[in-house]
């Protein structure tokens, strides 16, 4: 698997994790779901941190992959649409493949 | 709800440190063999090196649920936990401030073989300690000296 498409499964549940965790904080509140998703929030969090970090070099797409929740979207996006130097993108490689997560 | 955290944190223990361990202790081995089909020796030292990239990054999982493991049983203040978390943390620096930057540096001085054989030396001792590190970081977990739970 080529790390931007690891970094898209991450970015996705990322967001995914933290919105089950809000709702279910906001509703239920069963302890079972916000310990079974806590720590896998955590992990795609990290993956995400992790994976932007070996991606790229930029430091504000780096500082943009610690934001919580949407930060693998946003590196996604800031990866896809201003490559460095301008260039257009890697797009090619990966066609519809914009719908990362939600 | 602990069975599951732990159960998790096991099994990533186990596939994803596995892994590490065996491609980390074949690559200074491989290194120092002489090239003697150049590509495909090259071939299976970037396999090593890839495994050993990427099972660390997946090896976040197991921190991540032993610390949710941790707090869901109550010991987070246990002194044999939170010497396993130090020497935890000592082992992922190793591996990824020395192991993994010098795969990468052996990798890319390789077709030219290195003149001297040092390198893949260092390396193998600092491998060695990684794997040192997390076999007392296994021991740790299964003594648990000063507990009262089990075992």
């Amino acid at each position: 698997m080529d790390s931007l498409r690891a970094l898209r499964i991450a970015a996705g549940t990322e967001l995914a994790t933290l919105v089950v965790l809000l709702v279910n904080l906001a509703t239920v509140h069963w302890p079972a779901v916000s310990s079974a998703v806590g720590p896998t929030h955590g992990c795609a969090y990290l993956f995400v941190v992790i994976l932007t970090v070996r991606q790229t070099r930029t430091p504000r797409t780096r500082a943009t992959a610690v934001v919580p929740g949407i930060g693998g979207l946003l590196v996604l996006r800031r990866l896809t649409r201003v490559p460095r130097g301008g260039q257009p993108v890697r797009r090619a490689g990966s066609p519809g493949s914009a719908g990362s997560g939600r | 709800m602990t069975k599951f955290l732990l159960s998790v944190h096991v099994i990533a223990a186990i596939v994803a440190i596995g892994p590490v361990t065996v491609a980390a202790s074949m690559f200074p081995a491989a290194a120092r063999r002489p090239l003697a089909d150049a590509g495909r020796d090259l071939a299976v030292l970037r396999s090593l090196h890839r495994i050993c990239r990427v099972y660390a990054t997946v090896g976040v999982v197991v921190p991540v649920f032993g610390l949710a493991t941790a707090s869901s049983l109550g010991v987070l203040g246990d002194a044999w936990l939170i010497t396993s978390i130090v020497l935890t943390a000592a082992a992922a620096g190793v591996l990824v401030l020395l192991v993994l930057p010098r795969q990468h540096h052996i990798l890319a001085s390789m077709p030219k073989p290195g003149p001297d054989g040092r390198g893949p030396a260092r390396l193998a001792m600092y491998t060695g300690m990684f794997n040192v590190l997390w076999a007392v970081v296994t021991v740790l977990m299964i003594v648990r000296p000063g507990s009262t739970t089990g075992v």
